[in-house]
């Protein structure tokens, strides 16, 4: 038999069918890799393009003390009488309050703090400028020359009004005992804080609101004044005091993460800004049923790469699919990464499906440690499955932004009796039902954090 | 072609554990389809047009002689599951074993397919198998 030329040629044909026909890991990312690098953080960008122009980038963002230096920080001391038991003479026994203690350290973080310029006030009728050293004095020595009250409101014009400005924060240190001229102004507490705060409409305000207590020793002045104008002697509770940061919100959220957020506080956050953290489905932790990556580019396993859309095979009631999201809740405060404000307040939207929230928790050590994905993450969302749309639907997991519970635990009606109320402030949720309804929209209140995923079945 | 090879081994059943789906599907099933049918049609050429055309090699044409050539390329196409599924670093699961299996059982048939397409052009054993 005589063989044809292209006979001949199969070696070589089939040596090509081999060659060229492998993919291999390698040469796939190589491919690929110029093509998808812009995508590849889809997280990071969407941050920076929801919170807008003056935010540094999302990764400078988690590290708010290297980057962007705020441009100035005013501290205000309220010196009014009703300090005075916060900042006693020392005793004889050189032991000082924790307020004392805490307003201290304090000053001189900010005072070492990176911001360009830094001023100090006691806050009496109006502002009056001191220095560092003068201010620190006050605190560890007591007040001179006591004010007789400061109006809150008033206080609150006068900050947003006349120290309000671009890469600047506001600190106010108070007690917070507002009381009105007279008791028929109570009802009225919040609707003055929101006149004052709004007064200038400063479109991008924000306030965050640190609780702390403290012992107390001096002179109790109560809000209410019907039964007893002062009490002498006071406390034998704990008197709460607050640091009030106002500014424009990313200068907040900057100062908060710097200063605040070391020390253990109840807090509150109102108008300020957080970026989208970091988030991806692990579909090698705790996962159960037949689900995977629903992404295109899933095969590739790009390293550092986050995914978003789930793609189910089967499920039903018997054969449930269970799915976790990671969440790398680092860049928030204390409080959005509280286990139990998240395990209330995150909550998932969906259609045509009853995916629900199983669990909620924070990373142990043994994620940390793991080599897998789950080693970024500080906090886990598990979401469980047993039916689900014809088609893609979106999934929207989210962090509502609820009052916390502290500020209702913290507020008391009637503080003329302060040694039975405990460590209360009058009409403390007025006030903040003030700020939050300057720096909230109220028809809907926008959550903290929305991610979007997607709930698909396999194809 | 991507669709021919999730077809062809998904016969078995889908990937196990579900979570490496995209992985087997993209590209673990693409490799190791297209290099059983490469590495079948070389042992064909190799038996047909090197050992039993161009060496002229005489007492290797017997359908004894074929047999070894298919187990051995049965062998070799396990091995290749097993190599190619390792190498992608999917999540150990007994299906890998199952996979691989299956390509053994693919590689016979690729070399049976092939042996009957060519066995023609050789000049020692152009009626081996049959």
């Amino acid at each position: 038999m005589h063989l044809t030329s292209s006979f001949r040629l199969l070696p070589a044909l089939a040596l090509g069918l081999l060659l060229c026909g492998c993919y291999s890991r390698s040469d796939m990312k190589g491919e690929t890799s110029a093509a998808s690098s812009p995508a590849e953080t889809p997280a990071a960008t969407e941050a920076t393009t929801e919170t807008g122009p003056p935010l540094e980038p999302a990764a400078a963002s988690s590290s708010p003390t290297t980057a962007g230096v705020l441009a100035q920080v005013n501290v205000f001391l309220e010196v009014s009488g009703s300090m005075e038991g916060f900042m006693p003479k020392t005793a004889a026994n050189g032991s000082n309050t924790r307020f004392q203690q805490h307003v201290a350290q304090f000053l001189s973080a900010v005072n070492r703090s990176s911001a360009a310029r830094k001023n100090y006030f006691r806050i009496k009728e109006k502002p009056y400028r001191d220095s560092y050293q003068q201010l620190s004095q006050t605190v560890r020595a007591g007040i001179q020359q006591p004010a007789s009250s400061t109006n809150i409101p008033t206080v609150l014009d006068t900050l947003v009004g006349g120290y309000y400005a671009p890469n600047t924060v506001n600190v106010l240190i108070s007690d917070f005992i507002y009381s009105p001229k007279n008791a028929g102004a109570i009802p009225y507490i919040s609707t003055d804080v929101t006149d004052a705060l709004n007064r200038t409409r400063r479109a991008d305000l924000a306030v965050s609101v640190y609780g702390y207590t403290s012992d107390f020793r001096g002179t109790f002045y109560p809000a209410l004044t019907t039964s007893v104008k002062k009490i002498n002697g006071c406390c034998d509770t704990d008197i709460p005091y607050y640091f009030w940061v106002i500014g424009p919100a990313d200068a907040v959220r900057r100062f908060d993460a710097a200063l605040l957020e070391k020390q253990p506080a109840q807090q509150a956050h109102f108008g300020v800004k957080y970026p989208t953290p970091a988030s991806s489905l692990l579909n090698r932790f705790q996962n159960v049923g037949s689900w995977y990556y629903g992404e295109k580019d899933a095969s590739k396993r790009t390293a550092g790469a986050s995914y978003h859309t789930v793609a189910v095979s089967s499920v039903s009631a018997r054969e449930p699919v269970e799915f976790v999201v990671g969440l790398n809740l680092k860049t928030l405060p204390g409080l959005y990464r509280d286990l139990n404000y998240l395990k209330t307040n995150l909550k998932l939207q969906a259609q045509d499906t009853d995916a629900k929230i199983s669990s909620v928790f924070a990373a142990t050590d043994q994620t940390k440690n793991s080599s897998g994905a789950e080693n970024q993450y500080t906090h886990f969302v598990k979401v469980r499955v047993t039916k689900l749309g014809k088609a893609a639907r979106p999934l929207q997991l989210m962090l509502n932004d609820q009052q916390p519970a502290w500020i209702s635990q913290w507020t008391t009606k009637n503080d003329s009796n302060i040694n039975q109320a405990g460590a209360k402030t009058f009409a403390l949720s007025s006030l903040v039902d003030g700020v939050a309804a300057v720096t909230s929209n109220e028809q809907d209140k926008a959550p903290v954090f929305a991610i979007p995923l997607t709930l698909q079945p396999a194809d | 072609m991507k669709s021919f090879f999730r077809f062809l081994y998904e016969l078995i059943g889908t990937p196990q554990p579900p979570s490496e789906t995209p992985v087997y599907r993209e590209v673990i099933f693409p490799n190791v389809g297209l290099l059983t049918i490469g590495l079948s049609l070389a042992m064909v050429l190799i038996f047909y047009y090197i050992i039993n055309r161009a060496m002229g090699v005489a007492t290797f044409n017997k359908l004894r002689h074929w047999v070894i050539f298919l187990v051995l390329n049965a062998v070799l196409a396990f091995i290749i599951g097993i190599w190619q599924a390792n190498s992608q670093a999917v999540a150990s699961h007994s299906y890998v074993y199952w996979m691989s299996t299956w390509n053994a059982i693919l590689g016979l048939f690729w070399f049976f397919l092939f042996s009957v397409l060519l066995k023609r052009g050789s000049t020692n054993a152009s009626t081996t198998p049959f």
